[in-house]
């Protein structure tokens, strides 16, 4: 096994640094050549290293580590007064250096982050062809991949907040593409701040971490000096491992999207789609469960931290499905959507299955980016419609992304074969089974999870369903594309198709093959990605390949002595969960058969409920009233009164004050020579006076 | 009998006291230049008076060097009263009084 990830890294770095520095200069082939040579190459290498350890898997965890340089190497940390002597580490000295971790989970999750990512760009080449910022586009993509790839595969907590904080900036950039427009600029500003607010709390939980195990490496470096996870649990006590957890949980539901911090991914929706699918399906929301996955022996000796996560995806997994029902934007949809399923992937690790998460993160990322470039590409051919009232009919049109998109609603409603049941299914039978071996107040809140989870399942199938209806199903209700000054065309096609009025249909088209293509191999990725999770269903026991690769790093030694057992689900318990969560998925999609059968309609309703939710619940409103209009006013009001009437009211009162005084003493100076004389006599008589009287 | 030097500085301090009162009170400036001229010259007398006095000539020496000076910052004072007549066509000093605040 030979650790190549150095070139992951390194390759999309270079393409961004190229076409950061030369970018304007080159020409479009010379962009794509560099933009999509270097994410080839990437890829290229994440897949050989991945093979290689197919091949030859990693003896121990750090086997894969590979340390470039030192870059902070103190002494030994025990000896400095208030800083108690890890219990382990005692007296190693302390250093931080840049290396590059390459085990199981870093590889799978380079996989996906590099093979999306190389099919995002292949894709942006046909969806941004005309933008006038072509070149920034794709170097900004090419940081977006160093960056993941910098987080998820760096082997110590510092670099991984080095490559999460870059991720942020990242998005940032592409969020805010199109600079021009407000919206976007906002939505980037607010993605930022709800990032930095992540990215304060990891650090935080870093600044812990290094506290109480003085060091802050993953495992073991080459000088045999013990990483966080070699000497759990350190002196840490229980609550100090709970509020650690909690705070990387907090990180995680900042970059994942998660129940308290999720505002930011729909806005987010501002960027260009292919944005949207990278931040979606390889990069960015993936990062949170992968910091779950890969600190998930910390977690394990924190099950109250780890209950709470389970119980916020759970939280979140509903409450953003409820409102994907009600949107009309289709990539809002597709983001709540998103916000969802990672909820589901909280769930299955909050439940112990820490690989169940990976896997559907996984498959996740095949259907959501292939959802999401399928929406980019309705967008691409409507001239940026997105508002699903104004489309409907396409599937004549756009055969392609029609079945294409419909593999992908299907993979993601959990209908087998298709990569999304094998994943869901693993999670919620995970979730099942702990509620049933656990049993007591826990049991209950597992119990309550799983019917969550089913329930969810039944609503992203009605509203994956409404969505594939709405844009492809009944007859076209839009105007024709947006660009091609309909107005005047209408009245051509209307000429030409009589009655029908609707002319506007046969002047959409197909992308081209650029964007298709990349559409083709997510759609077969989402068809057949599931089968490497779980065969064990239908008795084929002992086919868990992702699973078993993936066992070195989720298997702990000291499980024996955990609180809480791992408990496997066993076949009768899948069987139960399976059924009813295909079940529910079917009811869901017949749900929408029956409601959208003829074209999406969209209806006023006034129903409170249903305006409720229909808003998102209000939560941007709410917190517009509650958290940003108050810290305008205290803005305001300082400006007005603090900087306004204290500062400037001081300021303009000293001069004020010498002003005034001055206008007094300048009677003094008449200008006539003999008073000034007159003034010095009358000095000098004083003077003589005292010294006079002094004697 | 030799003359007290109490009646030297008497005449001086009165020398000088008319100097400083033509000063404070004149308004034509050639007069005020004489009466500084007093004022100089109320001053040489003190210190000639005790020079002899003290019986030594660093007194005499002030004299020569405040003569020296008198002159000098006459030639000077002349130059400005001629150059203000020349632009203002009158030299009352109670005109003068462009720098007043």
């Amino acid at each position: 096994m030979t650790n190549l990830t150095v070139w992951v890294l390194a390759l999309p770095l270079l393409g961004f640094i190229i076409l950061g520095l030369a970018g304007r200069a080159l020409t479009r082939t010379g962009i794509l050549t560099v933009a999509l040579g270097t994410s080839g190459l990437a890829f290229l290498f994440a897949a050989l290293g991945f093979l290689s350890m197919l091949g030859a898997p990693p003896t121990s965890p750090a086997s894969g580590d590979q340390v470039f340089y030192t870059w902070v190497n103190s002494g030994i940390i025990g000896t400095i007064p208030g800083v108690p002597a890890g219990a382990a580490s005692g007296g190693a000295p302390f250093t931080i250096s840049f290396g590059l971790l390459f085990d199981p989970l870093s590889a799978t999750m380079l996989m996906i982050v590099t093979g999306v990512g190389f099919l995002i760009h292949i894709y942006s080449a046909g969806y941004m062809e005309d933008d006038p910022g072509f070149w920034r586009f794709f170097a900004y993509m090419n940081f977006f991949l160093f960056a993941m790839a910098l987080l998820v595969s760096a082997d110590n907590f510092l670099f991984l907040l080095v490559g999460w904080a870059l991720v942020g900036l990242a998005s940032f950039l592409l969020i805010g593409f199109w600079y021009q427009r407000r919206s976007a600029v906002a939505a980037a500003q607010k993605a930022l701040v709800i990032n930095i607010i992540g990215d304060f709390s990891l650090m935080i939980a870093i600044f812990l971490i290094f506290k109480h195990f003085q060091t802050l490496n993953y495992f073991s470096d080459s000088n045999g000096n013990p990483g966080v996870f070699n000497q759990l649990p350190g002196n840490a006590t229980h609550a100090t491992l709970i509020i650690i957890c909690l705070l990387l949980f907090l990180a995680c539901a900042a970059k994942s999207a998660q129940l308290p911090l999720y505002m930011w991914l729909p806005d987010a929706m501002e960027g260009p789609t292919p944005v949207s699918a990278l931040i979606h399906a390889a990069t960015m929301v993936t990062a949170g469960v992968y910091l779950i996955a890969r600190a998930n022996q910390l977690f394990e000796f924190a099950p109250t931290a780890l209950l709470i996560v389970a119980i916020i995806g759970g939280a979140t997994a509903l409450f953003a499905a409820t409102i994907a029902v009600f949107q009309l934007d289709i990539k809002r949809v597709l983001a709540y959507s998103t916000i969802s399923q990672l909820g589901y992937m909280f769930m299955g690790e909050g439940a112990h299955d820490y690989g169940a998460g990976i896997f559907h993160l996984t498959t996740h990322a095949y259907f959501k980016a292939l959802l999401f470039l399928g929406a980019g590409a309705v967008i691409h051919a409507l001239g940026g419609e997105q508002d699903m009232r104004e489309m409907g009919g396409l599937r004549h049109r756009l055969k392609i992304t029609f079945w294409t998109f419909l593999i992908a609603a299907l993979a993601i409603s959990g209908i087998p074969p298709l990569s999304g049941f094998w994943s869901k299914d693993e999670i919620l039978s995970s979730l099942l089974a702990q509620a049933t071996a656990v049993g007591g107040k826990t049991g209950a809140i597992f119990y309550l999870l799983w019917g969550i989870g089913l329930l969810t399942a039944g609503l992203t199938a009605f509203y994956m369903f409404r969505l594939v209806l709405g844009i492809f199903g009944g007859s076209y209700r839009g105007r024709g594309p947006v660009q091609h000054g309909h107005d005047d065309e209408e009245g051509e096609e209307e000429g030409l198709h009589g009655a029908q009025g609707r002319g506007g249909i046969y002047a959409i088209f197909e992308a081209p093959a650029i964007m298709t293509v990349p559409l083709i191999i997510l759609a077969v990725l989402s068809a057949i990605g599931g089968l490497v999770g779980s065969f064990s269903l239908i008795g084929v026991t002992r086919w868990h390949p992702l699973a078993k690769f993936l066992d070195p790093v989720f298997s702990n030694p000291l499980w024996a002595t955990m609180p809480v057992a791992v408990h496997a689900a066993s076949l009768k318990v899948q069987w139960i969960s399976t059924g009813l969560s295909v079940g529910l998925g079917l009811l869901g999609i017949l749900g929408a058969w029956a409601i959208y059968r003829n074209g999406f309609q969209y209806k006023e309703n006034k129903n409170p409920l249903y305006q409720l939710v229909f808003h998102k619940y209000y939560v941007d409103e709410i917190l517009i009233a509650v958290l940003i209009d108050p810290l305008l006013w205290l803005g305001r009001t300082a400006s007005r009164l603090l900087e306004g009437n204290v500062l400037d009211g001081g300021s303009q009162g000293v001069a004020w004050v010498f002003g005034r005084t001055g206008g007094m003493l300048r009677r003094l100076q008449t200008g006539y020579m003999r008073n000034y004389a007159l003034a010095i006599l009358l000095g000098v008589v004083l003077i003589i006076v005292y010294y006079a009287v002094r004697g | 009998m030799p003359i007290p030097i109490s009646w030297y500085l008497i005449v001086s301090a009165f020398i000088f006291t008319i100097g400083v009162t033509g000063v404070l009170i004149r308004r034509n400036p050639l007069i005020i230049f004489m009466s500084i001229e007093l004022m100089l010259n109320a001053v040489n007398l003190s210190f000639i008076a005790f020079s002899h006095y003290l019986d030594s000539v660093d007194g005499q020496m002030f004299v020569f060097l405040v003569l020296t000076v008198a002159a000098a910052e006459v030639v000077v004072g002349l130059a400005i009263i001629v150059s203000i007549f020349r632009t203002r066509r009158d030299i009352d000093v109670d005109d003068m009084n462009v720098l007043r605040g």
